[in-house]
């Protein structure tokens, strides 16, 4: 039974896992860019959720959709000022780059709101769901069934809508596409602003278990590559898989070991991933 | 990567300034008066080293806010009179939440601002990192973290205003065990603290009081500081049939654990280790669900509402232990300052050492004064058990500080 219900617990953490990383693949996928700084707007999502709750009276399941929004424009901007003039350039300056906006956001954050850690409440906070002698808390449980409508859509988008199709064009060769009559920098532009709303989307949905502080990005920036590395970079699919295996990890490690070595049993996997099967667990791109 | 900013406000007062100006113009007007004419008043620097950004930075704000409401009394009554009349300037720097940082900026604040002592830093982890830099130096170094480590290292300048956290962690078991009718009615207990400093030794002071109460320990887990899941916690606690938790945490982690506790329905009494559990942020994010959450302290605001209330008046919250005993850090060393007539450090460390505080903030502390032994501790401080009742903080053990009754929470 406890191990019954430490895969429960898993899975329901993973679902958050993954809609996070779909964010952080979507954007290596298409536009070959590896995003330090996705976590930090993980942490903006978050913000922009919990003002929505402050001063709205929304609940996060509903201001994560103002997140999302929010997020969007934020990253089609970032797209557009930032990342575009960095495409062609060395990695280091990409990395240097995401890694600075990494630390603009953080402190950003810092200035703008403070350090204090702000917390929502709602109905959902202290209730669960019982059957069967399982419990499933009522904000993991939202926050799963948020983060498994939103990957629908996903690939409901990239892979039944005309739009989707071009971005899987511009990911496989943008000057293929562009000889198709497909703009990659509005494409560009698209994707990175829908990557990262997907992540401040994720971030809206967990608010209610979690707190939002400006360092918060800190605790899910490893898990996030992670999540992607395990399932392989670029791969949507690989994304939702690597976050619900993320997820049934830490939980299972959490029940056989101390829970300070719960981390140290995700980035074992992690290394061993990335020693034997760089690829990721799965091949296919797609 | 975390930003590095450690010095993050110079804390120069509005009179200060006027009369810097003033100076400014004077030195203008006279041309090439030598510097040491000048009629600048005398500023003595106080650093103050605080988590300001990071997981404690809740901590870090309450405490600097304390130390600000001291500062500004004494500032405005005339300054140090030991002095005459001398400003006290505070240099307020950001340690961040890291224990490195912390070691950085007290150097920086010994070496570049001659502070002539250092208060903070509100962790245990990040004032004992300070602590190496400040015995070096020859500063004294006045805290109220609970490190069992800060004042059992035979260090001559550290000063620690609260109880140790073994001490801590003891009463919190046998203060709890008291309140529920007697070691005999409790049988299994769990423990669950944050693996850093502050939560490692009030766990040890836990795990020996209840071995000596010979009371079984059904679960002991350290988990990490920023956790973001603790359901594996609750369900071993669950299935542990503890009728007690003594969880140990800060902000974050206290959050996750109360309200996980609520979800799953289970409604044995919560005795907090200090920190998390009794700040006005607890029940701001908590809401009802704080009630009747009790909660060891070092210290709280109703035992002394006199000097406490100035605080609330000023901030618009309760005065949180940890702003209390900074508030008792500066003023002890304001007081040593006046009485050794002097600013150097090994002055003020003799004075510390030597005198009895029982004027100003020192009646906040338990026993109503203050006096530390040879290795820096403060020999009146005592731990109490306060809870949440209706979004305050109570004072409900032991009899002889007890404020209120304590409630007991029917869910």
């Amino acid at each position: 039974m406890p191990l019954l219900q430490a895969i429960l617990d898993g899975l329901m953490l993973g679902g958050v896992y993954a809609v996070i990383s779909i964010g952080l693949t979507l954007v290596f996928g298409v536009i070959s860019i590896v995003n330090f700084a996705q976590a930090q707007f993980l942490m903006v999502g978050m913000y922009v959720a919990y003002f929505a709750w402050h001063f709205l009276g929304l609940d996060p399941i509903f201001g994560s959709v103002i997140s999302f929004i929010v997020v969007f424009l934020l990253g089609y901007g970032v797209q557009h000022l930032l990342i575009r003039r960095v495409l062609k350039a060395p990695e280091v300056a990409q990395i240097f780059l995401t890694v600075g906006l990494l630390i603009v956001l953080e402190n950003l954050a810092l200035i703008l709101v403070g350090s204090e850690f702000k917390s929502v409440q709602t109905w959902s906070q202290n209730e669960s769901l019982e059957f069967a002698g399982l419990i499933i808390s009522m904000p993991y449980a939202i926050a799963f069934l948020a983060s498994g409508v939103a990957g629908v859509m996903v690939w409901w988008l990239l892979a039944k809508t005309w739009w989707g199709r071009t971005v899987r064009a511009t990911a496989q060769d943008p000057m293929a596409a562009k000889l198709m009559g497909i703009d990659p920098e509005k494409i560009y532009r698209m994707s990175f602003g829908l990557g990262v709303a997907l992540t401040a989307f994720g971030g809206a949905v967990i608010l209610p278990y979690l707190t939002v502080s400006p360092s918060v990005g800190e605790q899910f920036g490893v898990l996030m590559f992670t999540v992607v590395v395990l399932g392989g970079l670029g791969n949507v699919l690989g994304a939702v898989v690597g976050g619900l295996a993320v997820g049934v990890i830490q939980s299972l490690s959490g029940l056989f070991l101390p829970l300070q070595l719960q981390n140290m049993v995700l980035f074992i996997v992690f290394i061993l991933t990335l020693a034997f099967r760089p690829e990721g667990l799965l091949r296919n791109k797609s | 990567m975390r930003e590095n900013n450690p010095i993050q406000t110079a804390h120069i007062h509005q009179e200060g300034r006027r009369q810097a100006l003033k100076g400014l113009s004077a030195l203008g007007l006279a041309g090439v008066l030598p510097l040491s004419a000048m009629a600048q008043p005398k500023t003595v620097n106080v650093g103050v080293i605080l988590p300001l950004s990071g997981a404690n930075a809740q901590f870090g704000i309450n405490s600097r806010q304390g130390i600000e409401l001291v500062a500004d009394e004494i500032n405005a009554a005339g300054g140090l009179k030991g002095l005459g009349g001398a400003k006290i300037n505070l240099v307020i720097a950001d340690s961040t939440s890291t224990p490195n940082n912390a070691a950085t900026v007290a150097q920086r604040l010994i070496a570049e601002n001659e502070c002539c002592a250092i208060l903070g830093a509100f962790a245990s982890s990040l004032t004992l990192a300070i602590s190496e830099v400040t015995e070096r130096r020859g500063v004294p170094l006045i805290t109220m973290s609970y490190s069992d480590q800060l004042t059992g290292r035979g260090f001559k300048n550290v000063f620690q205003v609260t109880p140790k956290g073994s001490v801590i962690g003891r009463a919190q078991f046998n203060f709890a065990a008291e309140l529920s009718g007697g070691t005999s009615k409790v049988n299994k207990v769990a423990i669950l603290f944050e693996d850093t400093a502050f939560g490692t030794s009030t766990a040890a002071g836990l795990r020996a009081a209840a071995k000596d109460a010979n009371v079984e320990i059904v679960m002991d887990e350290a988990y990490p500081l920023g956790i973001t899941d603790v359901t594996p916690l609750v369900n071993k606690l669950r299935a542990s049939k503890a009728q007690i938790v003594f969880p140990v945490s800060y902000l974050n982690d206290s959050l996750l654990i109360v309200r996980a506790l609520r979800q799953q329905k289970i409604n044995i009494p919560i005795v907090g280790g200090s920190a998390g559990y009794v700040i006005p942020d607890f029940a701001k994010a908590l809401g009802d669900y704080a009630d009747g959450v009790l909660s060891i302290c070092s210290a709280n605001y109703d035992l002394d509402t006199v000097s406490t209330e100035r605080y609330r008046k000023r901030f618009n919250a309760f005065m949180v232990h940890e702003a209390v005993e900074h508030a008792v850090s500066l003023d002890v060393l304001i007081q040593s300052i006046n009485a050794a007539k002097s600013a150097k450090t090994e002055d003020i460390t003799r004075t510390l050492r030597s005198m009895t505080f029982t004027e100003g903030w020192a009646k906040t502390m338990t026993n109503g004064k203050i006096k530390f032994d040879e290795s820096g501790l403060n020999i009146h401080a005592e731990p109490v058990m306060v809870q949440w009742q209706k979004n305050e903080l109570a004072t409900v053990w032991p009899p002889k500080f007890a404020k209120a009754k304590v409630i007991s929470r029917n869910v």
